[in-house]
């Protein structure tokens, strides 16, 4: 373990203990010292040592078929916990170290369902569990989502969460936040009148309302919030802010959210072609007809964004993904540019901003930040963007350029597969982009899960890529990836050799009796399947591992284990 | 009967859209009506009478009472093609065992399709479903 730091080092250790079960379930002691994206701008060294064969000649285990459909399929992971969530389904999950409790936070999909600690039926909206214990999480609070409107769901759910501790903000003390920590959600889905939120969750079984951001909102997605700036980049729609999107109508709203109560507007933004005086009947596309007037991607006006990642002040970067499950673009932004781009003076700034760049930008005021953008091809979107910065090339440790070691940063994309049983889609994968150069953004490889054997297409629900993982656990960084891949599960690839990307573990849950059933159409005749959905994948920084069900079939807790588990650990410990 | 049926329904209805306006800024104080609770299983004769194409939310919640549970899957703001706007899910039981009752609305409010799905049957790959004749199909855009 030697080239690990020894701070990394003793954090590592502990977290593989627990991973392997050997450890107590005793819950941590102190404050989270993570200090990554979302938390911190810090970035984890990636210190590989493959063999300069890379995976090609490794001798690997061959992924096994999974069971049949209703059965679970785990490989090389090992289930370690569960809840069920209330039988609510879950959008994205984020798990926060809070002084040592480890709280996860569900985002939940729209519907209602009965709440046991209360004994009524609430909107699905926040679930809390302490998953301290993964052996025994515990159901702590549900707060509600909004209610239905006319007797429809269709504009209810809270599907986004992220968590911020008040310690890491600009001026905590000063604002009365130090040893607090804030809970950003959105508050509906699909409606006319919806908003972010920000609630006071210093105590996870008794979270307090404490403010909302932004209302009239339509179309709330997922949003990021970086917590040592304040600064969160929120997505949404509004019908009222006249900007314009095909497909997914949503953009980014930038806040100041360093002190929560308080929240300062800083600007919207979006892709070239979607700001509210963009001439979407004339306009051109900027690939082959580039003017002060163009759009951006395949489609006029482009999809909207889903949700950006920004990796903070020290990349300077955030990173957009448009289109969600088709026409997809990717945007690499220059963060300062970004949030300072409306001003005319400082760092940042841009002299000639124009005077409404803050709520209806110029083509220009857009184009200020945009360091590239990438257009993928029509029948996949842009759903996750998630960088992995310098990861060691294993062929090119020597002989190539001057000898000199090489490593690449790598952008990990995937679009959404929507369509149950597959019709009507193509397939939906992700896949790696070397950003070395990131003028350039260029494909390395994909990421693909078979489908067959399982015979996804044909067991029922979406079959497809969802998610990557967003969470940034040192020792997983630059070694695996997992991406959420609906009805085939969790899938875990060794990304050591990242020319050569490896499938090394997967988990397929089982349905229960709350799986909510998956109907389809096709030929004129209509199945109803028992699948589960896996929605996101998550790491928690005791490096545990989330796989949320969409169909409300609950969270299960995972750990690696086998071939896995050795891609993790130093070659002394394997 | 019927006139009893729809009148009932009615008032049903306007206490499920009364509790929905009773909702705080903050989404706290939610009231949706009073469910089944998840374990209670409803009436196989009850079921039979839910109509695909024809059968409304007021409807279906006279006949089986309100839901376990309510799913709306539409994220993005993008409806997905082919699937549903709304679904309700209730319990059944019968000689084979237990199963779910999942029934999904059209962005009418109408039943669209009706499915009985086993809880305990491995290796199923799926279960047909009962929808609308084809030409209410047509109407409903399924």
């Amino acid at each position: 373990m030697s080239h690990i730091k020894p701070q990394l080092a003793k954090r590592f250790g502990f977290s593989v203990l627990l991973a392997l079960g050997i450890a107590s379930q005793a819950p941590a002691q102190g404050p989270a010292a993570v200090a990554y994206p979302p938390y911190g701008s810090a970035i984890p060294v990636i210190t590989n040592t493959e063999h300069r064969s890379g995976a090609v000649n490794e001798d690997t285990q061959k992924m096994p078929a999974p069971n049949g459909p209703n059965e679970e399929s785990i490989w090389n992971m090992k289930v370690e916990g569960f809840n069920d969530n209330q039988a609510r389904p879950i959008y994205q999950p984020l798990i926060v170290n809070q002084d040592g409790r480890e709280i996860m936070y569900n985002g939940n999909l729209a519907g209602t369902a009965m709440n046991p600690l209360t004994g009524v039926s609430e909107s699905n909206g926040t679930s809390i569990i302490d998953v301290t214990n993964v052996k025994k999480p515990k159901f702590l609070f549900h707060i509600p989502g909004p209610d239905p409107i006319n007797g429809s769901f269709a504009a209810a759910g809270a599907q986004m969460v992220r968590v911020c501790p008040g310690s890491t903000m600009p001026n905590a003390a000063a604002n009365g936040i130090a040893g607090k920590f804030f809970l950003l959600r959105a508050f509906g889905n699909a409606g006319a009148n919806e908003s972010h939120q920000i609630w006071d969750v210093t105590e996870p079984s008794a979270p307090k309302f404490l403010t909302t951001i932004i209302g009239g909102l339509s179309n709330t997605h997922k949003s990021w919030w970086e917590c040592d700036t304040g600064i969160a980049y929120l997505v949404a729609g509004s019908k009222a802010d006249g900007w314009q999107q095909s497909g997914s109508t949503q953009h980014v709203y930038i806040y100041d959210l360093s002190n929560p109560a308080k929240p300062v507007f800083i600007r919207q933004f979006g892709l070239p072609g979607q700001q509210p005086t963009a001439s979407v009947a004339t306009q051109q596309p900027c690939l082959n007809a580039p003017s002060d007037t163009c759009y951006e991607g395949t489609t006029n006006p482009p999809g909207g964004v889903h949700g950006p990642v920004s990796m903070g002040t020290v990349v300077n970067r955030v990173y957009m993904p448009y289109g969600v499950g088709a026409s997809g673009v990717i945007q690499i932004d220059d963060r300062m540019k970004l949030v300072n781009g409306c001003k005319t003076s400082g760092p940042g700034a841009n002299p000639n901003a124009s005077s409404n760049c803050k709520n209806s930008p110029t083509q220009a005021d857009l184009l200020w930040p945009q360091v590239s953008w990438v257009t993928m091809n029509p029948e996949n979107g842009g759903h996750s963007s998630m960088p992995v910065f310098n990861v060691p090339i294993p062929e090119a440790q020597s002989n190539f350029g001057d000898g000199t070691p090489e490593s690449k940063s790598l952008l990990f994309v995937s679009s959404e597969g929507t369509a149950n049983n597959c019709f009507g889609q193509a397939p939906h994968d992700s896949w790696i982009l070397d950003i070395a150069n990131e003028q350039t953004p260029w494909p390395m490889a994909t990421l693909s899960v078979p489908q067959f054997p399982g015979n996804f297409c044909g067991k029922g629900a979406r079959f497809g890529a969802h998610a990557v993982t967003e969470q940034i656990y040192p020792p997983y960084y630059g070694k695996i990836i997992s991406v959420s891949w609906f009805n085939a599960g969790v899938r875990v690839w060794d990304i050591r050799d990242p020319k050569n990307p490896k499938p090394i573990a997967y988990f397929i849950q089982a349905p229960n009796s709350n799986t909510a059933a998956s109907c389809s159409t096709i030929n004129g005749v209509t199945n109803c399947f028992n699948a589960t959905m896996n929605d996101y994948v998550e790491y928690d920084d005791r490096g545990f591992i989330y796989a949320a069900d969409r169909a409300g079939t609950g969270v299960t807790i995972l750990s690696l284990t086998g071939e896995a588990r050795n891609a993790i650990l130093p070659q002394s410990e394997q | 009967m019927r006139i009893q049926i729809l009148v009932y329904s009615a008032g049903l209805a306007m206490c499920f859209l009364g509790a929905s306006a009773a909702r705080s800024a903050d989404g706290w104080a939610t009231a949706i009506p009073p469910p089944a609770r998840s374990t209670d299983t409803i009436s196989a004769a009850k079921l039979a009478q839910v109509k695909p194409g024809t059968s409304t939310k007021a409807e279906v919640q006279s006949l089986l009472g309100a839901p376990w549970r309510i799913l709306q899957f539409n994220d993005c703001g993008m409806s997905m093609p082919g699937q549903a706007d709304e679904s309700w899910d209730y319990r059944g039981k019968n000689a084979k065992g237990t199963y779910r009752v999942h029934i999904e609305f059209d962005d009418s409010d109408v039943a669209r399709l009706v499915a009985k799905i086993p809880d305990h049957a491995v290796g199923v790959k799926g279960t047909r479903a009962k929808t609308a004749p084809p030409d209410m199909k047509v109407a409903m855009k399924m």
